[in-house]
């Protein structure tokens, strides 16, 4: 599943780390689902809070047409430097995420 | 789907990674909230995993299952139905009675002309049992991990694992910074056919090479229904597997065959779409099939 800002947030790091756990497939989809979902909570957090009420509404109404190219050129007319903001609010939380995997390795 | 695990490393993870995702949703709907309450509540439920953090709790939305695979059911299953009279009870080849009536069943059913011949060339059969393949190299020095989105795509198509060689024509793109969407759709939504065992290839390599080359072809298990639009970028398998075509781990888990020995009958036809307007990708039956 590609979202619309799929492409300014590495997660290749995050998934090698996991990919080293003994995890079934079951325990890799349900930690990855928490994973996905609290990125894209975190990453609209960081848009919307850019927004007035009515853009919020109006980019969320973006978001449920799907329509990539549409959702970036809101976003370039509404905000300055949105790019930027996303990179590091998803940063930020793998960070803390990798942290924690970190930590699983010291359980051992 | 609601699980237990003994592994102290999940279970740490899962429960620090639980919390914060509540705490994600929290303070998402504590910023937001009023200002989106105007927007349709069926809107929201269309932004995946975007959740309300108190009507759906964590626990309802996010413990896993693989109950995704039934995903392509709804109309799809109507289709199944009316190819069910269609098909041989076996594996054999189609009839030509049999191939022409498909043809025009999944042609009225997908709005997109569906054909077993284009330009005189046809393959060797249309259908057969189609094998789990691995994710292919789309450039030099691409991994595995780079090939997902999403860690839930990861977790889903990662342990197919990456094939050693590249697939028939090569890397998707020369380098990663020609890497287009379109070349990492034909990756995701790819097709090994056995392309050398279609009638006339040896004495027309050159010519054949370049018909097969991401050509597009829609298959379909006719037990379900379950349909996706793909492109040809390898060749194979070899006869001796007793499979007849291969799925990208996309492919296979868009036809609800990802799952156990990640193999079945499917239905696989060229798409005569000279405009490029049919789109890679898992396809719905239109409203017309409930006529046919």
């Amino acid at each position: 599943m590609k979202y619309f800002y799929s492409h300014l947030i590495a997660i290749d790091s995050i998934i090698e780390e996991l990919d080293e756990m003994d995890l079934s497939d079951e325990e890799k989809i349900h930690l990855g689902q928490l994973l996905d979902s609290s990125l894209h909570h975190t990453i609209l957090d960081a848009i919307l809070s850019q927004l007035s009420d009515s853009d919020k509404r109006a980019f969320m109404q973006c978001i449920t047409e799907g329509n990539h190219d549409k959702i970036w050129k809101f976003l370039n007319e509404k905000t300055a430097r949105v790019e930027d903001k996303i990179k590091k609010a998803a940063k930020d939380l793998k960070e803390e995420l990798q942290e924690d995997i970190e930590e699983v390795h010291k359980l051992k | 789907m609601q699980f237990s695990s003994k592994k102290p490393g999940f279970e740490y993870l899962r429960k620090k990674w639980s919390a914060r995702h509540r705490a994600s949703q929290n303070r998402f709907w504590e910023k937001h909230g009023e200002a989106l309450k105007q927007v349709a509540i069926g809107s929201l439920g269309g932004l995946m995993l975007l959740t309300p953090a108190k009507s759906l709790t964590v626990q309802t939305h996010l413990f896993a299952s693989r109950d995704d695979v039934l995903k392509g059911y709804d109309k799809n299953v109507l289709l199944a139905e009316s190819l069910s009279d269609k098909i041989p009870k076996d594996l054999s080849p189609l009839e030509k009675q049999e191939e022409m009536s498909i043809v025009e069943t999944l042609s009225k059913s997908f709005g997109f002309k569906v054909t077993a011949q284009i330009d005189n060339i046809r393959l060797n059969r249309n259908f057969g049992l189609i094998g789990g393949e691995q994710h292919l190299l789309r450039y030099p020095g691409d991994n595995l991990y780079a090939h997902a989105d999403t860690t839930v795509d990861w977790a889903k198509y990662g342990s197919a694992g990456m094939a050693p060689g590249l697939g028939a024509w090569g890397y998707f793109a020369p380098s990663k910074s020609e890497f287009t969407e379109i070349a990492k759709q034909r990756e995701k939504y790819y097709l090994a056919i056995q392309t050398f065992l279609v009638p006339g290839y040896a004495e027309n390599v050159a010519k054949y090479r370049d018909f097969f080359k991401f050509r597009k072809m829609l298959v379909v298990n006719p037990k379900t229904g379950q349909a996706v639009v793909a492109v040809i970028a390898d060749a194979g398998p070899a006869e001796w597997t007793g499979k007849h075509l291969g799925g990208s781990p996309e492919v296979m888990d868009v036809l609800g065959l990802s799952e156990g020995l990640r193999q079945g009958p499917v239905l696989y036809f060229f798409i005569d779409d000279q405009s490029d307007q049919v789109p890679l990708g898992p396809v719905k039956v239109t409203e017309k099939l409930a006529k046919i």
